[in-house]
This record gives C-alpha cells, sequence and structure tokens, in this order.
C-alpha cells in the first residue's frame, strides 16, 4: 500500500498574511487532509480513478506555487468577438468588457475564508480549504444579458513544475441574466503538475449560464475541479465539456435543481488518448417538481487511454414529473483502452421519466468496410467515424462561429491518432 | 440400490426422535461451535479443518457496509449455529392455529391442504410426508449416474468431489457473509452431473429429503460435468415458516466444458409485517464458474420476500464462448428492502452474457438494482446487454440503478439500458373499464412488464410466480 500523501503545514505561511481564525481554519482542514491523503478506489466516488497511486506514482513532492514569470504570448482566439478574462496559474491577471455595460458586471479575484472544516469525504476539498489562495469572482446584475461571450483564458506558466495549485471560484447570475463562457485552457509547462479547483455557480430565477470547457493542447497536467451549483426556479445550465488534452482531468459537476422547471444539461466529447485518464462525474439533484436533466457522454479512447463516467440521478419523493436522461456512450480504439462506466439512477418519486443507456465498443466494422470499399484507409475510415461520432454533441452548440471553432481544435486531436 | 438404501438410512437419522432433539449447540460463534457442528455431522479432519481455516480468516474481517439497505447490527454471538429438528410439540397442532393471513395466501395459490401443513410447520405424520415421492426420483437419477444429495452426505460418501469443488468459486478468503457461512454451514444440496448426461428432470430442495430444516447457512454445490445440462429449482412459491432471522447461504455452480446449468430460485420468505417489523434477512452468495469451452450458467430468480434481500447471482465466464444469462424479478412492498443484481465476469473470448432485471416497488419499499460487468483485457469479441426496468408505485417507495460497467476490450460491446416509471394510468383505465378490478388489473399489467423473465422459469414454476406477483402486490394500489 502507498503511504499517504502528506503536506506540510509550512505551506499554508506560503498564502498572504492571514489572520489567526482564518490561519487555524486552514490548519484544521490540512490536518484532515493529512489524516486521508489523497481519494483512493476505496472510495465509491473514486473507484475508477484512483488518484492516490496516480499521484504517488508522478510525484515525489508537492509545493504551493509563487508566481515568477509571465506567461509567454498567448494566442487570443480570433475566430469570433468576445469579452476575456485573463487567469495565471489560477490568479486573476486582467478583464477587458468592451461590449457590456461595466456597470452589470462584478469582477474580482474570490478571497472569501469562510471555509467550513468539516471532514469532507473527498480529501481534495479539505485541501482546497487550507490552500487556496486565488480564483475568480463574477456576479451578473439581474435583467442583464451579456451581448458576447466571456473567455477565460487560463494560462498555466512553463515554470510550474511538482506544483499544487488550489483556487476557488464563484459565479453569480442574478435574476432574467444570461451569460456564455468559454473556459480555455492554456498550458505552456510542460512539466507535472497538480491544479485543483472548488467551483460555486448560483443560477438565480431565470437565469442562463452557458459553458464550454476546452483545453488548447496537450499537456502533462493534473487537473480536478469540482462544480457545485444550485439552480432557481426556470433557470437553465448547459455545459459543454471538450476537456481533453491533460495527462489527467476529473470534472466532478453536481447540481441541485431547487426551483421549479429548471433545465439543465451537461454534454461531453471526450478524445482520450495515449496514456491520458478522464473523467467525468455528474450528480443531479431533483428536488422539486417539473425539472428536466439532460446528459450525453461521449468518449473515444485510443491506446492506453482511460475514460470513465459516473453519473447520478437523484429525484427526490416530491420530485414528480421529473424528465431526466442519461447516455454515456464510448468507442475503443486500441487493444489496451479502457472505458468504465457507472449510469446511476436514485428515485423516490413515482410520476417521473428517468432513463439512462451505456455502451461501449469498437467502431462498427461494416461502416470501416463501407468507406474502404469508397477508398478511404483505414486510417481515414476510422477517423471519419471518430469524428463523425463526436461531431453529434458539437452540432449542439448553436453560435456558429463557436461551433467551427472546436470542430477544428477536436479534429486536431483526432489527427494526432 | 445402494444409494437407495443410504438414504432410508438418513431417513432415520434426521427424523423426530427424541435424542436429537435434546442437543444443544453451544452458543454464539466460536472455535467450539464450529467443532460442535462437525462432529455432529460426523464430518471428516480435512473438512473441520477448512472451517476453522474460514473462522480464522472471519475475525479479520468486517461487516460490509455499502449497501442500501441498513439494518440493525446483528450480534453473532447470539446466534445459535446448529438447531436440531424442532420437536412436535412445539409446532402448531392443527391448521386451526396458523395464521389465518397465511392460508388465506395458501388458498390463492391453490396449494393442497397436505401441502399447506407442511409449509405452515404443522407437525406432519410420517405418512403424509413426501419420501415416497422423492425415493422414485431417486431411483431414475441413480440410474443416469447422477448425484443428488445432501452436502454432509457428500462430504462422507463423494469427497473427491467435495475437495476439488467447494470452495474453488466462492473461496473462504470471500467477503464476510461468504466467509461465514464456510465456518459454519449446516446443510444443503450437492448435485454431480457425470458427462454427457442430460438430467431428466428439474431437480429441487423440495424433493430432498430433510429439505425443509436446512437451516440458516446453506450450502449449495452444483457440478455439472462435460456435455451435461441440468435445471435446479430452489424455494418455493409458498411464503415459508422460518425461525431464524439471518440467512446466509452460499451457492456454488461449477459448469465444464459444453455443460449448461440453470438455476431457478423463487423466494418467498416472511418480509415482516405491515410496520416493517420482523422478517428474514436473506443475505445470500451465489456464484457460478462457466470453467468449460461453450459452457453456460443461467440464473433465474423472483424474490418477493424477505424484508431485506441483498445478493448478487454472479457469472465467471471464464471458458472461450460461455454464456451467462441473470433474469430477475425483485418485487418490494412495505417496508422491504432489495438490493440485488449480477456481476459478469468476462475472462474467456467470445464470451456472452445478457441481464434482464425487473424491480417493483411498492409501499415505502426499497428495490436497488446493483450490477457488474467487467469485460477483461483478453475477452475479445465479448458481447453483454444488459437491461434494468423499475417501476414504482406510490411516491413513498423508490427504486435506484447501480450498474458498474468496465470494458478493457476493444473488439467487445457492452450495452445498458435502463428505464423508471409508474403503472400507466390508461392501461389500468382500461382494464377496469372491461370489469378487471384495481388489483386485477395491476396484477395483469406486471405480469406483462415481467414477462420476459417469468418466461425462463420451469413450466412448473411460471404459473405459480404469475399467481405470487399478483398476491405480493396485494393493496399497494387504489
Amino acid at each position: 500500500m502507498n503511504e499517504n500523501f502528506k503536506i506540510s503545514s509550512s505551506e499554508i505561511k506560503k498564502i498572504k498574511p492571514l489572520n489567526q481564525k482564518e490561519k487555524k481554519i486552514r490548519l484544521e482542514n490540512l490536518k484532515l487532509f493529512n489524516q486521508q491523503g489523497f481519494p483512493s478506489r476505496n472510495q465509491e466516488d473514486w473507484k475508477f480513478s484512483d488518484i492516490n497511486q496516480i499521484f504517488s506514482k508522478n510525484f515525489k513532492n508537492l509545493e504551493s506555487f509563487k508566481n515568477k514569470i509571465k506567461p509567454k504570448s498567448i494566442n487570443f482566439i480570433k475566430e469570433f468577438d468576445h469579452n476575456h478574462i485573463l487567469m495565471v496559474n489560477g490568479k486573476l491577471e486582467n478583464s477587458e468588457f468592451k461590449f457590456e455595460d461595466k456597470s452589470k458586471i462584478k469582477i474580482k479575484s474570490y478571497n472569501d475564508s469562510n471555509f467550513s472544516i468539516n471532514n469532507e469525504e473527498n480529501s481534495l476539498i479539505n485541501l482546497n480549504n487550507a490552500l487556496s489562495n486565488n480564483g475568480l469572482f463574477l456576479e451578473v446584475a439581474n435583467n442583464y444579458r451579456l451581448e458576447k461571450a466571456i473567455i477565460i483564458y487560463n494560462v498555466f506558466t512553463d515554470d510550474l513544475k511538482d506544483n499544487l495549485l488550489n483556487n476557488k471560484n464563484k459565479i453569480i447570475l442574478g435574476k432574467n441574466s444570461e451569460l456564455h463562457i468559454v473556459e480555455y485552457n492554456i498550458n505552456q509547462s510542460k512539466n507535472k503538475f497538480i491544479y485543483n479547483t472548488i467551483e460555486n455557480i448560483i443560477l438565480n430565477e431565470n437565469a442562463s449560464l452557458k459553458t464550454i470547457n476546452l483545453q488548447a493542447n496537450q499537456n502533462e497536467g493534473f487537473f480536478y475541479k469540482f462544480s457545485k451549483g444550485k439552480m432557481k426556479s426556470n433557470s437553465y445550465y448547459s455545459s459543454f465539456i471538450f476537456s481533453s488534452g491533460p495527462k489527467f482531468n476529473k470534472i466532478d459537476a453536481e447540481f441541485d435543481l431547487e426551483g421549479e422547471n429548471c433545465d439543465c444539461n451537461i454534454k461531453s466529447a471526450l478524445f482520450i488518448d495515449k496514456g491520458k485518464h478522464q473523467e467525468i462525474k455528474t450528480k443531479i439533484n431533483h428536488l422539486v417538481p417539473n425539472c428536466k436533466s439532460y446528459q450525453k457522454i461521449k468518449s473515444v479512447v485510443d491506446a492506453e487511454g482511460k475514460g470513465v463516467y459516473q453519473g447520478k440521478i437523484y429525484v427526490k419523493d416530491i420530485a414528480q414529473k421529473t424528465n431526466a436522461y442519461q447516455l454515456s456512450k464510448a468507442l475503443l480504439l486500441s487493444e489496451n483502452s479502457e472505458f468504465n462506466s457507472k449510469p446511476e439512477l436514485e428515485i423516490y418519486a413515482d410520476d417521473v421519466k428517468c432513463s439512462h443507456g451505456s455502451t461501449s465498443g469498437s467502431v462498427d466494422e461494416n461502416s470501416i468496410h463501407y468507406l474502404m470499399t469508397r477508398g478511404l484507409s483505414k486510417k481515414q475510415a476510422v477517423q471519419l467515424l471518430v469524428n463523425g461520432f463526436l461531431n453529434e454533441i458539437i452540432g449542439d452548440i448553436k453560435s456558429n462561429s463557436v461551433k467551427k471553432f472546436i470542430e477544428n481544435k477536436i479534429e486536431i486531436q483526432i489527427h494526432g491518432y | 440400490m445402494k444409494n437407495q438404501n443410504i438414504n432410508t438410512n438418513q431417513d432415520y437419522k434426521y427424523g423426530f426422535t427424541t435424542d436429537i432433539e435434546s442437543v444443544k449447540a453451544p452458543k454464539g460463534l466460536s472455535e467450539k461451535s464450529i467443532k460442535f457442528i462437525s462432529k455432529m455431522k460426523k464430518e471428516p479432519d480435512w473438512m473441520l479443518k477448512w472451517r476453522l481455516k474460514a473462522f480464522e480468516r472471519l475475525k479479520n474481517l468486517k461487516e460490509p457496509d455499502w449497501q442500501k439497505p441498513k439494518y440493525p447490527k446483528i450480534d453473532y454471538q447470539d446466534l445459535y449455529y446448529y438447531s436440531a429438528p424442532k420437536s412436535a410439540s412445539e409446532k402448531p397442532k392443527s391448521l386451526d392455529e396458523v395464521d389465518p393471513k397465511l392460508l388465506e395466501t395458501y388458498k390463492k395459490l391453490g396449494i393442497p391442504l397436505q401441502e399447506q401443513k407442511k409449509l405452515s410447520g404443522v407437525a406432519v405424520d410420517a405418512v403424509f410426508d413426501s419420501v415416497s415421492v422423492a425415493t422414485t426420483y431417486k431411483e431414475e437419477l441413480t440410474k443416469k449416474g447422477i448425484i443428488f444429495c445432501s452436502i454432509s452426505e457428500a462430504i462422507q460418501k463423494h469427497p473427491d468431489l467435495v475437495k476439488k469443488y467447494l470452495g474453488s468459486v466462492i473461496p473462504i478468503t470471500d467477503h464476510y457473509f461468504a466467509t461465514l457461512n464456510s465456518a459454519v454451514f449446516t446443510d444443503g444440496s450437492f448435485v454431480y452431473i457425470p458427462p454427457n448426461v442430460k438430467c431428466p428432470m428439474e431437480l429441487s430442495t423440495y424433493f430432498r429429503i430433510n429439505a425443509s430444516d436446512t437451516g440458516q447457512f446453506e450450502r449449495t454445490l452444483i457440478i455439472a460435468d462435460k456435455g451435461s445440462y441440468v435445471s435446479y429449482l430452489e424455494g418455493c412459491t409458498a411464503p415459508m415458516r422460518d425461525e431464524n432471522q439471518l440467512h446466509a447461504a452460499n451457492v456454488e455452480l461449477v459448469a465444464l466444458d459444453d455443460a449448461e446449468i440453470k438455476y431457478s430460485t423463487v423466494q418467498n420468505w416472511y418480509p415482516g409485517d405491515k410496520d416493517g417489523k420482523g422478517g428474514i434477512y436473506n443475505f445470500v452468495t451465489k456464484r457460478g464458474a462457466c470453467r468449460g469451452k461453450n459452457s453456460k450458467i443461467s440464473w433465474t430468480q423472483v424474490e418477493t420476500g424477505s424484508a431485506i434481500t441483498w445478493k448478487y447471482p454472479s457469472c465467471i465466464l471464464q471458458g472461450d464462448n460461455s454464456v451467462g444469462e441473470f433474469y430477475s424479478i425483485a418485487i418490494t412492498n412495505n417496508h422491504q428492502k432489495a438490493d440485488t443484481g449480477t456481476k459478469m465476469i468476462h475472462l474467456g473470448k467470445n464470451t456472452r452474457s445478457k441481464i434482464i432485471s425487473k424491480g417493483i416497488s411498492a409501499g415505502q419499499a426499497d428495490n436497488t438494482y446493483r450490477g457488474l460487468v467487467d469485460i477483461s483485457r483478453k475477452a475479445s469479441n465479448s458481447r453483454n446487454y444488459t437491461q434494468c426496468d423499475s417501476l414504482l408505485m406510490g411516491n413513498k417507495c423508490g427504486a435506484h440503478t447501480v450498474p458498474y460497467i468496465k470494458n478493457k476490450n476493444f473488439s467487445s460491446t457492452v450495452e445498458h439500458e435502463a428505464t423508471t416509471s409508474k403503472i400507466n394510468e390508461e392501461q389500468l383505465y382500461y382494464c377496469n373499464q372491461r370489469g378487471l378490478n384495481q388489483e386485477e388489473a395491476v396484477s395483469l399489467i406486471v405480469n406483462g412488464f415481467c414477462k420476459e423473465v417469468l418466461q425462463q422459469l420451469p413450466m412448473e414454476f411460471a404459473v405459480e410466480a404469475q399467481k405470487l406477483v399478483g398476491i405480493s402486490l396485494e393493496g399497494s394500489v387504489g
């Protein structure tokens, strides 16, 4: 068995001056983390992604990080007009809202220090509570609909090595507001590091939030993101996850549908290649009647890649007329690829429509044969089919320019195959 | 003929004679009580050693706690691990003393009077016992070379077979309840089908003498040798009177090359009363190994009884081209809880598995399907198809689906589908219109919902099981 990874309490001292109370909370959280270590496969939620093992294989020691250098030049997206926020190693650098009424948008560095000191089942939360020192706070005022999307450039500098970054984000949407976010991760480091984020999302009545999560390049980063969302009545949330690229990535989304007529959507298209490990875990809590949730997860796994989907739909006894759907489809391309899934339903109300499906298998031989008779090589045929498989998700994006941009990104990933 | 003689002897041994009644086992779980069981059963030394090894291992094991239905802690030191058959004086003297509700159910199932007496534990005169029926069957089986006896008898008469296969599918190093069973099991069935023999009839514990007193730690071992076939029935559609609260049985199946085993269970133990008091805990480990090429194991279960049902009949598909099947109906009403499903472990090439699970939940019950499909790296061209449907009646019950799907082989395909819904109002209305009352209508619709599984049951069971489905849901709608 692996020894638990211990983080020294001196790491807390590196965080900017702290008052006694906060210091105590952080120390307490660190103690809880050190007792548990990183989550391992003994824990149900980490059954298929044993990061205790993965991290101890990849890291000898871990240190917090202080910004030393500026990021190299960044290729900003030119394909479509947008507002932007620049984050460097999780710290808010600057932002620009040239298309918007600036009085309606509040943006600042996140520095809430009211953390809990509960012993979390997920020790990464304790770790984050102990060490997080950066993050983004974004709030949109009532009745304001942003003209253009915001792109959050999440840049990681190339001097990151064996570092542990913890940060917290919070996004609040006022009543009747609307926001599109593209979270664009650009990793300039060629080394291994861990990025542990906790994100809080609050959608008030009638608010609408659409997010796209995208990685710019292949890299050696280990990412974990826990998104906790609360949805009030008539709110809308949609999330597109195209996070292929990092060595390890787990997106853990938990949404509480607290008001009636909410609509929660999570869709993903992933191409997981050599030695990469991706997990999407979702938990949708239907707490009131008449809500809708929809999940569609598509993954393509190539050589020695590993894909995981764990999804749970919870329907409370009063949440009648719930409509919940969950689908996971995976293509395995190589002998050593692996896909695990656990689509889970926990239902206490009877007048509901809940269903899920999960498939995994190889690319259809007949389709390959068909394309080959039309003159494509086997490789081209597979690429075409994989492209079609993943494009179904991209097709759901409404904006044409964004859709084109992402199509290109995915195609580059597939061509690496 | 020789075999028959043995059976007559045994009948005597376990008969209701006074000297067995007076035997008392030491209370609690200890080396002493295990030695006592072994001695009572006149077991050879290797068997006792095996039990003690399991007990040694048990000391370091913890009771699992990941399951959905929680139950009050069981005090293992407060149980008797060997109880001699009840004396006639303790049993109800006639059917008049039996719970009238129970009798009503018997009537609905159409069970003959003599059988009713036997089931409700009324002291039955030896004349009425089904011994004679059993012996006729025995003769036919012996002719074909089939061994069908109690496991205790098999330990004495066929030690080589038992040594070779006992614990080969469920090792003593398995989980808590399986290991507990290995240490203290009292009796159960043993079946061996020789090569290329097709068992001419459905084997059932019902026909085996002494089946009613096998106790709470039952152990069943079925071996189908090359090219053979056997269909085994366990349980009974009628509610069984039972003294023990905890049931931790182990069932092991071994299918060699080209062999097929079909194992059907109908379980209708006491589910507790309307408020959830009492009732049996049914914590059973059932596992089959498709050892040989082209072998097949098929589990069919209809689970309607017990306060808590917690079992996962599984298939280990080791042989190339082997097939595993699992058909299940789990009905929970009132405060019953079920956490059941299957494991299909694909190890050989071209292995196939199919899972059809129907869960029905009414009253304040909780019904969980939990299953694992694991396709290992070497299991090329394997296939799995899973379908689990849940039906909810009322908004106080729960239906849950927890499938684990692992695919490590790119040439294999896994498919899983699940739905949750309630009984369609229109269908109910349609049935009512045609003169069916609410209960009949529900029974008809639910039977339709379960049809795919009911079809898999042997004829003898299927008719009764259909009635049982309706009866189990009485009072849940309307």
